[in-house]
């Protein structure tokens, strides 16, 4: 009896990045392990706004809401390591978009998949690292399982610094491999079994700018192999193969009077689905007293729509999608955090807010009517071994 | 022609040609030091010279460097075991604003002296690579050994060393 | 894109032009001036927009396969 509506949504596989490509744990002048062993629990809320009747078959429809709890330990071992372990737990519910059709007046709606979903995705990655005397290497393991997924995935890393210290250079290579098993439930799929096979390097060069900046910069390539369409959306038939590349940029200034560091990040993706983007990140690091501090942060995110990207898609077409996931918006991202320290502890909160719109881009394209916009809570708490 | 230079200059910078003076090497005879007292005995100094005749730790640190939450624990215990014997540490503070030092010493306090170099001069004339770093002179002032950095398992190192040093001219 | 690459590596290489002793680098070791503040933040915020979006990576999260629609 298909009576089974458990279908899990919480795969996407096409679009995401199983293989580490910036190692975790790189501080910027990374020589020495930390000095003391350090924990933390946190459990984050995100609810993705109900889908406006207006773009929708059939009234409004609520979305995907998910219940993350993370788990961190980093611990000194010996004289010169350190190991690392995260690990954590998704519990996702909720309707996801199944496909887009058109109304009778000519507007692209969303069919969202009907059924009550229910998934749990548990991660645990391990990393050990050595510091030598002028940087570290580090080697990675993670591996991520659901019901209907699975992935594998290992990274090594290693940095070396300039004869005066001035500049540091990185890199790192990482590999992964997926397996998907679609959970036949009410949205018919017609994948029994499959799997993908990602590959990343990257390297990049941090530069001392002066006393109170550094200044950073990188370049990775990723190369997606396997099975990248997305089995529970019923128009999408992708390329078996993806090529990535990012370049991207960082900054980080001190200032004195106000006690605050600014951050700035900026990263440029280019792949040869026809995709392009640009993201920027600033955020505002304000130091309040010594165990306090306040930081506001902006992201802004605006991509072009893949080559097979269209709302009403041709299947005469080799390759098709509706999923909004790949059509032309910009996105904001609004958001705060509060960090105080109490003794050996800390305890961290943070609010953001995500919204995006075909119009916020910079980019033409078809509007997706599933584009979709979010809260996102934390609340956390770490502990300082002295 | 300066153009040329002025890139080849940028070259070598950005390989990492460092331009500072010449490190203090292990057999050489430690270059004068006197120094105020951190904190509330500033009229207060303390020089290398007056130190003559003991085995010294001579550390450069700052309230910012890591490894200096375990050297300073490690190195307080060393004083108090060896001391008697002729032992002594004297830790160079270089941090840019004192008070960041001084809330270093309320947590980790240490009786051992420690001094301010405000103008950070002195590591500049030891030539210092990186932070910490110790110098281990002998009871003539001639520099034993240049500790880079500091590990946990450091001080039992240390204390081999700086004993074999004690004993050696007892 | 060409000229932005090569100002920022410009940047890059005049940015040391004076070098900073390793005895002056307090500012930079403060925790606020990392590349990465929060370990969990990071990997929590990588995960999600790599799932929301179409581009992925640049980030200091690292990724193990995905749950993520």
């Amino acid at each position: 009896m298909s009576g089974d509506k458990k279908e899990s949504n919480s795969t996407l596989l096409a679009l995401t990045s199983s293989a580490l490509l910036l190692p975790a744990y790189q501080a910027a002048n990374a020589e020495a392990p930390p000095e003391f062993t350090e924990v933390g629990l946190r459990y984050s809320n995100y609810e993705e706004d109900d889908t406006a009747s207006s773009k929708t078959f059939g009234g409004s429809s609520e979305r995907m809401e998910v219940d993350v709890a993370q788990f961190h330990l980093l611990a000194p071992v010996a004289d010169d390591w350190s190991v690392a372990l995260d690990v954590s737990w998704e519990d996702m519910s909720g309707a996801s978009p199944w496909f887009v059709g058109e109304s009778a007046e000519g507007d692209s709606k969303v069919v969202m998949s009907g059924a009550s979903i229910e998934d749990t995705r548990t991660e645990v990655s391990v990393t050990t690292r050595y510091y030598y005397d002028r940087g570290s290497a580090g080697f990675n393991y993670s591996r991520s399982d659901e019901d209907d997924y699975e992935s594998d995935a290992v990274a090594v890393d290693a940095s070396y610094d300039s004869d005066d210290g001035m500049s540091t250079y990185s890199a790192s290579l990482s590999a992964s491999a997926d397996e998907i098993e679609p959970t036949q439930g009410v949205t018919p799929t017609g994948t029994l079994k499959d799997e993908k096979d990602i590959r990343s390097a990257w390297v990049g060069v941090s530069r001392i700018v002066s006393k109170r900046a550094i200044l950073r910069f990188g370049l990775s390539y990723t190369y997606r192999d396997g099975f990248l369409t997305d089995p529970y959306k019923l128009n999408d038939e992708r390329p078996d193969r993806r090529n990535e590349w990012v370049i991207q940029g960082g900054y980080r200034q001190f200032l004195v009077t106000p006690n605050a560091a600014l951050h700035v990040d900026y990263r440029y993706f280019n792949d040869d689905w026809g995709i392009d983007a640009h993201t920027v990140d600033i955020a505002w690091h304000q130091n309040v007293g010594g165990r306090t501090a306040i930081i506001p942060f902006l992201r802004y995110h605006t991509q072009d729509e893949a080559d097979f990207f269209a709302n009403s898609v041709d299947f005469s077409e080799r390759y098709y999608a509706d999923d909004y996931r790949l059509s032309a918006y910009g996105a904001v991202s609004l958001g705060l955090k509060l960090r105080h320290d109490i003794g050996n502890w800390r305890l961290n909160l943070a609010a953001e807010r995500y919204q995006s719109n075909n119009e916020w881009g910079i980019y033409g394209g078809e509007e997706s009517p599933a584009l979709v916009d979010f809260w996102r809570t934390s609340i956390g708490l770490d502990y300082r071994f002295r | 022609m300066s153009f040329k230079r002025h890139w080849l200059a940028l070259l070598l910078l950005l390989l990492g040609f460092s331009v500072q003076a010449e490190s203090v090497k292990e057999g050489q005879l430690a270059p004068a030091l006197n120094l105020p007292l951190l904190g509330a005995r500033a009229d207060e100094s303390m020089s290398l010279e007056a130190l003559r005749g003991k085995v010294v730790y001579l550390d450069f640190w700052a309230s910012w460097c890591g490894p200096c939450r375990l050297s300073f624990p490690q190195l307080e215990a060393l004083r108090q075991e060896l001391g008697p014997r002729g032992f002594e540490v004297l830790a160079v503070n270089v941090d840019e604003f004192e008070d960041d030092a001084l809330a270093f010493l309320d947590a980790i306090p240490v009786t051992y002296p420690v001094v301010r170099d405000a103008d950070a001069d002195s590591p500049a004339r030891y030539g210092i690579l990186g932070m910490p770093t110790g110098f281990l002179l002998d009871r003539e002032g001639v520099v034993k050994r240049v500790h880079q950095g500091y590990r946990r398992s450091d001080g039992e190192k240390l204390r081999k060393e700086i004993v074999q040093l004690l004993e050696s001219t007892e | 894109m060409m000229k932005l690459l090569s100002l920022l590596v410009l940047a890059l290489m005049l940015g040391g032009c004076e070098t900073v002793a390793p005895w002056e680098r307090g500012t930079l070791a403060k925790p606020e001036m990392q590349w990465q503040t929060d370990t969990m933040e990071a990997r929590l915020k990588g995960q999600l927009y790599n799932s929301k979006e179409a581009a992925s990576g640049g980030g200091g999260a690292a990724g193990g396969g995905c749950g993520c629609n």
